[in-house]
C-alpha cells in the first residue's frame, strides 16, 4: 500500500454545534421500543441534535443518512428519502452512505466536506440502524421480527471482497484475531496474560455505560458475579459464563447488537458561536480503507490514518486528552489506542490491567463504554461515539465525565471490513 | 500516466481477469500480475499496481509455495462454515509467496494440535492446495513437511 496522501487544510474550517442521540436498545425484545420504526429514530435523534442547536427544522439546509445495511435490515436501498420527512426536510437535498461499522465516523467526514467546501452553511448528518431485527414480510415497517442466523449469517460475508477474498477465504477468518495474535506474539505475552487484559478492559469499560443512561448494558460485572455465584469477579470473568467466541475473544469482547441512531448539526466555525457556547471544531479527518485479504489490515490502516490526521493538524498523541476506538472487536481498543501513540508501544496491555484506560483513569478511552457494554448499531456507532465525544468536551458527561476536561480528543473509526478513519476534535471555546 | 487513452474496442473485448484467474485455479495455475514499472507481483489480480501505484500490469504466474508467517484459529465468531461443513481443519494466516506478495490464506490440515507444535517454528514453509468447491476451485494452502 501507498502512504503518499498529504491532507490539505479545508476551504473553511467546520465545527460541530448540536448533537442528538436515541439510546442504544434491543427493538425486537424490548417491550418500550417494540414497534419503533428506523425513521422515527433517525428523526428523534435529528430532532434532538437541532433542538441542541438551537435550530429548526426549517434551517437545516442539508442532511446525510447513514446505515450500515439498509437493505437487510430495513428493506431499503435509499433511506435518505424515506427518513426525510420525519424530520421536516422534505424536498431538501440528502445523500445516503454505507460504509459497515464505520458508517457513522464518515457521516460526520461527510458533513465536513460540504460545509467546508462552501456549498452549505447548516448541515445535519444523522445514522438509523435497527441491528436487531429485520422487517416482517411484505409489512409496514412497524413489523419487525429477530433477525435470524439463516440471514444474519450468510449476509455478514458480504462486507468481504467478491471477486477474490470471500472465496479465497483467509480475510474473514482472520477478522477478529488477527491483531491481538500478532500483538501477543510480538510482546512475548501469553494466551493468559492477553485473556486477563481483555477481561479488564471489558470491566472497566461496563463500569463506564453503567454510569451511562443511554448505553445498552449497565450492569457491572461485579453484579452479574454475585448474581452467577461468583464471589472473585475476575473468576467470573473467566467462566462459561463468559465462554470463548474465538481463540481469544469472550463475549465480553464482542459487541453487543443493537438499534438507535445518533445525528450531529455542523456549521463553519466562524458562525459557530450563534449556535452554541461550546462548538466543537472538527480539526481534521484522516483516511485509510484495506481489504480484509491483506494482513494485519487493521493495524496497518489504523496508523496511515493516524500519520494522516497528525500530519495535517500539527498535532502529537501527547496532545490528545481523551480516545475513542470502534471496538466492536474488543481487542481492537486497546490495540488502537497504542497505534495512534495515545498509549505507549507494547504498554497498553499494562494500561488496562491498571484500569488507566477507564473513565476515572489518566488515559481515558470509550467512557461510553464501547461497543461491549454502550451496544452496537452497526452504522450509527460511530456517531453515538461523537455524541458521547463533545458531551465530554462540554464537560456534560455527569458522573462519567472524565478527570480533565478534554481540549483534544481523537477518535478511530473502524468497519466494513475495513475502512478507517482518524478524527481528532478540538474544543473551540 | 501517458496520454494515449484506452481504445473503445479494448473495452468492447475486456480481459476477464477474476474469471481467467479462478479458471487458472481448475487447471491448477496461479495467476497474478506483475508491475510494468516497479515489477512487484499483484496478487490476486488487479487492473493497476498497489505496490508502488503505476497504471499498467501484466501476466505472470506464481509457483504456490510460501511461507506460513502467522495464523489463527477460528471459533463461533469466525467459523468459515463452508469449511466447518467439510470437516476441514484449518487455521487462516498470513502467507507469503515466493515471489514476494502475502495474503490472508487459509491453511488446512492443521487441528489444534499441529497448530501447537508449528507455533513456535514459524514462519513455516507452505505449499498450494487446489481444493474444489463445488461450482469453483479455491487455493488453499497445506504444510509442505
Amino acid at each position: 500500500m501507498l502512504t503518499n496522501v498529504k491532507l490539505g487544510k479545508n476551504m473553511r474550517s467546520v465545527s460541530i454545534v448540536g448533537i442528538g442521540a436515541t439510546p442504544f436498545f434491543n427493538g425486537v425484545e424490548n417491550e418500550t421500543y417494540k414497534g419503533i420504526t428506523v425513521g422515527e429514530l433517525f428523526g428523534h435523534a435529528a430532532l434532538d441534535a437541532m433542538k441542541d442547536a438551537g435550530v429548526e427544522p426549517r434551517d437545516v439546509q442539508y442532511f446525510f443518512h447513514g446505515s450500515a445495511n439498509p437493505y437487510i435490515l430495513n428493506k431499503c436501498i435509499t433511506p435518505n428519502l424515506q427518513v426525510a420527512d420525519w424530520f421536516g426536510m422534505r424536498g431538501k437535498g440528502s445523500l445516503s452512505h454505507s460504509e459497515g461499522c464505520c458508517t457513522g465516523y464518515i457521516a460526520l467526514e461527510e458533513a465536513v466536506f460540504a460545509v467546508a467546501s462552501g456549498a452549505y452553511d447548516i448541515v445535519l448528518t444523522g445514522c438509523s440502524e435497527q441491528g436487531t431485527g429485520m422487517p416482517d414480510g411484505d409489512t409496514p415497517a412497524h413489523f419487525r421480527v429477530p433477525l435470524t442466523s439463516e440471514v444474519l449469517f450468510p449476509d455478514l460475508d458480504s462486507i468481504f471482497d467478491q471477486a477474490y477474498g470471500r472465496y479465497l477465504g483467509g480475510g474473514p477468518g482472520m477478522n477478529h484475531d488477527d491483531w491481538i495474535n500478532y500483538y501477543t506474539k510480538e510482546n512475548g505475552l501469553t494466551a493468559d496474560q492477553i485473556d486477563d487484559v481483555l477481561s479488564h478492559q471489558a470491566y472497566h469499560f461496563r463500569r463506564a455505560a453503567a454510569l451511562c443512561p443511554r448505553a445498552i448494558r449497565r450492569k457491572p460485572f461485579d453484579e452479574m458475579a454475585k448474581e452467577a455465584g461468583y464471589d472473585d469477579v475476575w473468576e467470573y470473568m473467566k467462566s462459561p459464563y463468559n465462554p470463548k467466541m474465538t481463540q481469544y475473544l469472550r463475549t465480553a469482547s464482542d459487541s453487543c447488537v443493537a438499534d438507535g441512531a445518533a445525528a450531529c448539526i455542523v456549521v463553519p466555525t466562524e458562525i459557530a458561536h450563534k449556535f452554541t457556547d461550546k462548538p466543537i471544531e472538527v480539526l481534521g479527518i484522516g483516511a485509510s480503507v484495506l481489504d480484509a485479504i491483506v494482513p494485519h489490515l487493521e493495524k496497518k490502516a489504523t496508523a496511515e490514518a493516524a500519520r494522516q490526521v497528525y500530519e495535517l493538524t500539527g498535532l502529537t498523541p501527547d496532545d490528545i486528552d481523551l480516545l475513542y476506538v470502534n471496538d466492536f472487536i474488543g481487542s481492537s481498543a486497546f490495540l488502537a489506542a497504542e497505534e495512534v501513540g495515545y498509549l505507549p508501544k507494547g504498554e497498553g496491555w499494562k494500561y488496562v490491567l491498571d484500569g488507566r484506560i477507564a473513565y476515572d483513569g489518566d488515559k481515558p478511552m470509550n467512557t461510553n463504554g464501547g461497543r461491549t457494554s454502550y451496544g452496537h448499531a452497526f452504522g450509527a456507532s460511530g456517531l453515538a461515539d461523537i455524541f458521547e465525544a463533545v458531551t465530554q468536551m462540554r464537560g456534560e458527561a455527569g458522573e462519567r465525565q472524565v478527570k480533565k476536561l478534554p481540549k483534544h480528543v481523537f477518535l478511530r473509526g473502524f468497519g466494513g471490513a475495513q475502512n478507517v478513519r482518524a478524527i481528532i476534535l478540538r474544543s473551540a471555546f | 500516466m501517458s496520454n494515449e487513452r484506452i481504445k473503445t474496442e479494448e473495452f468492447w473485448n475486456p480481459e476477464h481477469i477474476v474469471e481467467k484467474f479462478w479458471n487458472g485455479l481448475k487447471d491448477g495455475v496461479i495467476y497474478a500480475r506483475k508491475c510494468k514499472e516497479c515489477g512487484a507481483i499483484e496478487f490476486p489480480p488487479h487492473l493497476a499496481c498497489n505496490t508502488c501505484g503505476y497504471h499498467e500490469t501484466e501476466w505472470t504466474t506464481l509457483s504456490g509455495k510460501g511461507v506460513l508467517k502467522s495464523f489463527v484459529f477460528t471459533g463461533a465468531l469466525n467459523a468459515r462454515l463452508a469449511l466447518e461443513d467439510r470437516g476441514l481443519k484449518y487455521v487462516c494466516g498470513e502467507v507469503q509467496f515466493d515471489e514476494g506478495p502475502s495474503f490472508n490464506a487459509v491453511i488446512i490440515g492443521i487441528n489444534k494440535r499441529k497448530g501447537r507444535e508449528i507455533e513456535g517454528k514459524l514462519p513455516v514453509r507452505v505449499r498450494p492446495v487446489f481444493y474444489d468447491m463445488g461450482r469453483y476451485t479455491t487455493l488453499f494452502f497445506e504444510l509442505d513437511e
